[in-house]
């Protein structure tokens, strides 16, 4: 019961995060509405057993990159606001039209396979607690590459930043 | 050895033909000539002494092949001697030795001289390769190249539009009867699977009655198209754009006479088809009689001789026709030498007057060319057919063929007899205006008698045309024995001897006579109004004259008539009876139109059309997909999802397992 | 924590959250609420696999999270430094704006 609950609760935070990262105005409110969302799928990771993932999620997620995104708003949008008017002309009816087909196929599929989703795979008997010991002995052993690649990649996307943003004012030497 | 000397005969013109055409320019005019006539002496004297072997051996035939040209079709490369081939070597050999002496001195002023010597000998070389070929794919080889010849010899003053369209109408109508020459070999090569003489003509039994017709037929056609016959024949009149010793060997005496020569040739064939024979007939006499009528009111000296040929070549057909093949030949042999012999004439004529053709404006000239005069007057005489000259013997042997031949073929000589009426009025018109009178220009005062080495050709041809008549008399026979082999024992129409021959003959004599007076009471005697001078005629009894002189006076309409008619008479000769400008309006004028028709609507507006209206629809859908391409991210994010999930809603679609 | 709640729900939910996301960005001009659904989405799938990693019962789906998430936090950086070279000049921060491609 108390799962079903909970489960509910952080549900419908969720969404209300996402619908105001949508649907505000003021770029500072999206900003909130994201670490709203973040937050509760942090929890959500906590209910299912997750508690590494659950961490991680709130340290780099919730807390690095949404930095990040307060910043460059700070920097650049936090006084535009924007038309409400659409300019592209055609691009309601394909939004529409993509929440039309998206409905369709989802109820579609619903419907024939008669709302039974996981009965192609039997679901494990117990929980697994997602600790960090259990995902190092993960990834240290058959994920190592595609965890140094990783490291690479995030040196690649810092020097990347870097000149971005230094390249045309200054001169590195 | 007579294969080397068949050989020889044929490649000497050919190489003086080369030789001068690579030397030519670093000679002089004296040396170019010398080396021509050395070729064409030795021509002469080689065909001269194969005929004598010839005649020892009984005029058998030789042939000989020289290399296999392509194997399949059993087609080699051979030369054939026999009494026929004989004939006409010596003929061309002959003539063209003595017609490029009248050249030299014709043509030294000219600045092309070289090139005409080398048109010249290649001429003799193909007509030589026609004549001596023994199988008819040579033969054709050499009916072309003699029609490139003419073609080259038309224009060689090219600069002169006249002679280059000349040349070009030459050539065309010429190969409009080459077409059906092929499609005649074709039918040959379809039935024998050969092209050789002996062969198909010793089986010839093979033929029966319609293939025979049919291969006859389109033989016909081709001999029509180099013989100027009707309807093929209005660029001989325009042929006379070239230099005037061309036309005299050419368009006179040997290139027009390949098609008699080639009929003859194929007799066995000709014999198993008589309707076709007939046929050749009729054209040939429609022909001679349709010439002799424009020949009367012409005015230019060489038109008139060239009309004239044309006649007397359907005089040939009309012997072929009914059969005379002996007769056809000799006619060909004595009408070379006269009719060469006006032409040079008329060439002196020309060079004397300063290059001027028309004939109202010369007169009185025997009294200053008389030499040339008076061979043009033997000239004359033997194409009238006045015996005992050259003329009269083959033109009467071809009148008693036609007349033994009998049935269907009486009418046709007693229209032979009619345009021989007209063929000695016309020529005896030709010579009078020329040659007596008073002068009646400038020029004709000024005219003096032309140098020795064109008055030598004259003579000698003269002496020809008195004396190469009597080869053939009923008493010798001479052309005919020469010819019994090559005609394969074929049944040959002889002119009637004895009674009925003098009977024919005078009444050919007769005919002639009496269009040799007519044209003297015309033109001599300048009698304009005949009624009028018969009043004061002084044999008539008065009576008679009294009443022709009321006759004349009362019924004046009548004869006003009669001369209005008689104008559109003379017009139509005069105009070859719009002949030529009709088939220039129907085929010339047609073909530009259609030609135009085709390109206007057919070329430019449904193929161009196509391919323009393909290019500009392409572009305009071009232009339309292009606006996709509106740049906006959104606007692409968006179709990408759709996109994506039509890819998803497809792949679950199809498995549809849920 | 047993296992009361089944998973088909918490793919619903992320199913949700993507739509969700998807949805933001054709609709919002600017771009940095652009990048924001951008992270949304990309929360849904690290939350379809942990739940899928729930489900089998084997950690290879948290270790995929984890990938995801440096990823994302690298896509982050760089194109917020893009964004930054770009707009910084502008005085609107419409995605509209940058049209050159247009053919």
């Amino acid at each position: 019961m108390i799962q079903i609950g909970s489960f509910l609760f952080l549900a419908i935070l969720i969404l209300l995060g996402a619908s105001i990262v949508i649907f505000a105005k003021n770029p500072v409110h999206n900003a909130i509405g994201l670490v709203l969302t973040l937050i509760s799928l942090a929890v959500l990771y906590l209910t299912m057993s997750a508690t590494f993932i659950a961490m991680v999620q709130i340290l780099v997620y919730a807390g690095a990159v949404m930095t990040l995104f307060l910043f460059v708003i700070m920097m650049i949008g936090v006084d535009k606001e924007e038309e409400r008017r659409e300019s592209i002309k055609v691009q309601s009816f394909l939004v529409v039209g993509l929440v039309f087909l998206l409905f369709g196929l989802l109820t579609y599929v619903s419907l024939v396979s008669g709302f039974k989703w996981d009965l192609l795979f039997p679901q494990a008997e117990y929980a697994v607690i997602g600790s960090p010991e259990s995902i190092a002995s993960l990834l240290f052993t058959e994920w190592v590459l595609p965890f140094e690649s990783v490291s690479i990649l995030l040196i690649v996307a810092t020097a990347g930043a870097i000149s971005l943003a230094y390249g045309k004012n200054r001169n590195l030497g | 050895m007579e294969e080397l000397l068949l050989l020889a005969l044929l490649l000497l013109p050919l190489g003086t033909a080369v030789f001068i055409n690579l030397i030519g320019k670093y000679l002089k005019v004296n040396q170019i000539a010398q080396i021509s006539s050395l070729g064409l002496a030795g021509a002469f004297s080689i065909s001269l002494l194969l005929f004598f072997l010839l005649g020892l051996n009984n005029f058998e035939s030789l042939s000989f092949n020289y290399f296999t040209w392509i194997d399949a079709m059993n087609v080699s490369v051979g030369l054939r001697w026999d009494g026929l081939t004989g004939v006409m070597a010596l003929l061309i050999t002959l003539l063209s030795f003595i017609i490029q002496l009248f050249s030299v001195s014709y043509m030294e002023k000219d600045e092309r001289v070289a090139t005409y010597f080398v048109y010249f000998n290649f001429f003799v070389f193909s007509m030589l390769l026609l004549v001596l070929s023994s199988n008819f794919l040579i033969l054709f080889i050499g009916w072309e190249l003699v029609g490139l010849s003419s073609y080259l010899l038309i224009s060689f003053w090219y600069k002169k539009d006249s002679a280059s369209s000349a040349g070009k109408k030459a050539f065309i109508l010429n190969r409009i009867g080459d077409a059906g020459f092929l499609i005649g070999l074709m039918i040959i090569f379809n039935i024998f699977d050969s092209f050789d003489y002996d062969f198909i003509f010793s089986n010839t039994n093979l033929l029966n009655s319609n293939q025979a017709s049919l291969i006859a037929f389109f033989l016909m056609i081709g001999a029509f198209g180099k013989s100027a016959q009707l309807p093929l024949f209005s660029w001989l009149p325009d042929a006379m754009e070239g230099p005037t010793p061309a036309s005299a060997l050419i368009h006179a005496a040997t290139m027009v006479t390949a098609g008699v020569f080639m009929l003859v040739r194929v007799s066995p064939i000709l014999t198993k088809a008589p309707n076709v024979l007939f046929l050749i007939a009729i054209i040939g006499t429609i022909t001679a009689f349709f010439a002799s009528f424009v020949a009367m009111t012409q005015f230019d000296i060489k038109k008139i001789l060239a009309y004239s040929t044309i006649a007397q070549l359907g005089y040939m057909f009309l012997a072929v026709g009914s059969g005379a093949y002996v007769a056809a030949i000799f006619h060909l042999l004595t009408h070379a030498f006269f009719k060469a012999l006006l032409f040079l004439g008329a060439g002196a004529v020309i060079h004397a007057m300063d290059h001027e053709q028309d004939i109202r404006n010369m007169g009185g000239l025997i009294k200053k060319m008389p030499t040339t005069a008076y061979t043009m007057l033997i000239g004359t005489l033997a194409l009238s057919g006045i015996p005992p000259l050259a003329g009269f013997w083959s033109k009467d042997e071809i009148l008693g063929s036609a007349f033994v031949a009998g049935g269907f073929y009486l009418p046709l000589w007693l229209i032979g007899l009619i345009t021989a009426v007209m063929t000695a009025f016309y020529m005896g018109r030709y010579w009078i205006l020329i040659f007596l009178g008073e002068e009646r220009t400038e020029q004709a005062s000024s005219a003096e008698e032309v140098p020795k080495l064109m008055r030598v050709p004259l003579v000698s041809l003269a002496f020809g045309s008195i004396f190469v008549g009597f080869v053939n008399t009923p008493l010798f026979h001479g052309v005919e024995k020469t010819l019994k082999e090559v005609l394969y024992n074929i049944d040959v129409i002889h002119p009637p001897t004895g009674l009925n021959f003098i009977l024919l003959a005078s009444i050919s004599v007769l005919a002639g006579l009496v269009g040799l007076f007519l044209s003297n009471i015309i033109f001599i005697q300048k009698i304009k109004d005949p009624f009028k001078e018969l009043q004061d005629f002084p044999l008539l009894p008065k009576k008679i004259r009294i009443i022709l002189g009321n006759i004349f006076n009362e019924e004046r309409k009548i004869f006003v008539l009669i001369n209005s008619a008689l104008l559109f008479v003379k017009k139509l000769s005069f105009n070859a009876l719009y002949l030529d400008v009709y088939g220039r309006k129907v085929f010339v004028d047609g073909s530009k139109s259609l030609s135009k028709f085709v390109a206007v609507s057919i070329d430019q507006l449904l193929i161009d059309g196509l391919i323009n209206n393909l290019a500009n629809s392409s572009m305009y859908i071009a232009k339309k997909v292009r606006t996709l391409q509106s740049g906006y991210l959104r606007t692409y994010i968006s179709v990408f999802g759709i996109m994506s999930i039509l890819l998803i809603a497809f792949i679950v679609l199809s498995i549809g397992r849920f | 924590m047993d296992m009361q709640i089944p998973t088909d729900w918490y793919l619903t939910l992320a199913a949700i959250l993507f739509f969700l996301g998807s949805l933001g960005i054709m609709i919002r001009r600017n771009v940095l609420i652009m990048f924001m659904c951008i992270e949304l989405m990309l929360n849904a799938v690290n939350l379809t696999f942990v739940a899928a990693s729930r489900h089998f019962g084997s950690f290879d789906g948290q270790v995929a999270v984890l990938f995801i998430l440096v990823v994302a936090a690298s896509e982050v950086v760089v194109g917020l430094a893009i964004i930054v070279s770009i707009f910084s000049k502008r005085s609107s921060a419409s995605v509209d704006d940058l049209s050159l491609s247009k053919g």
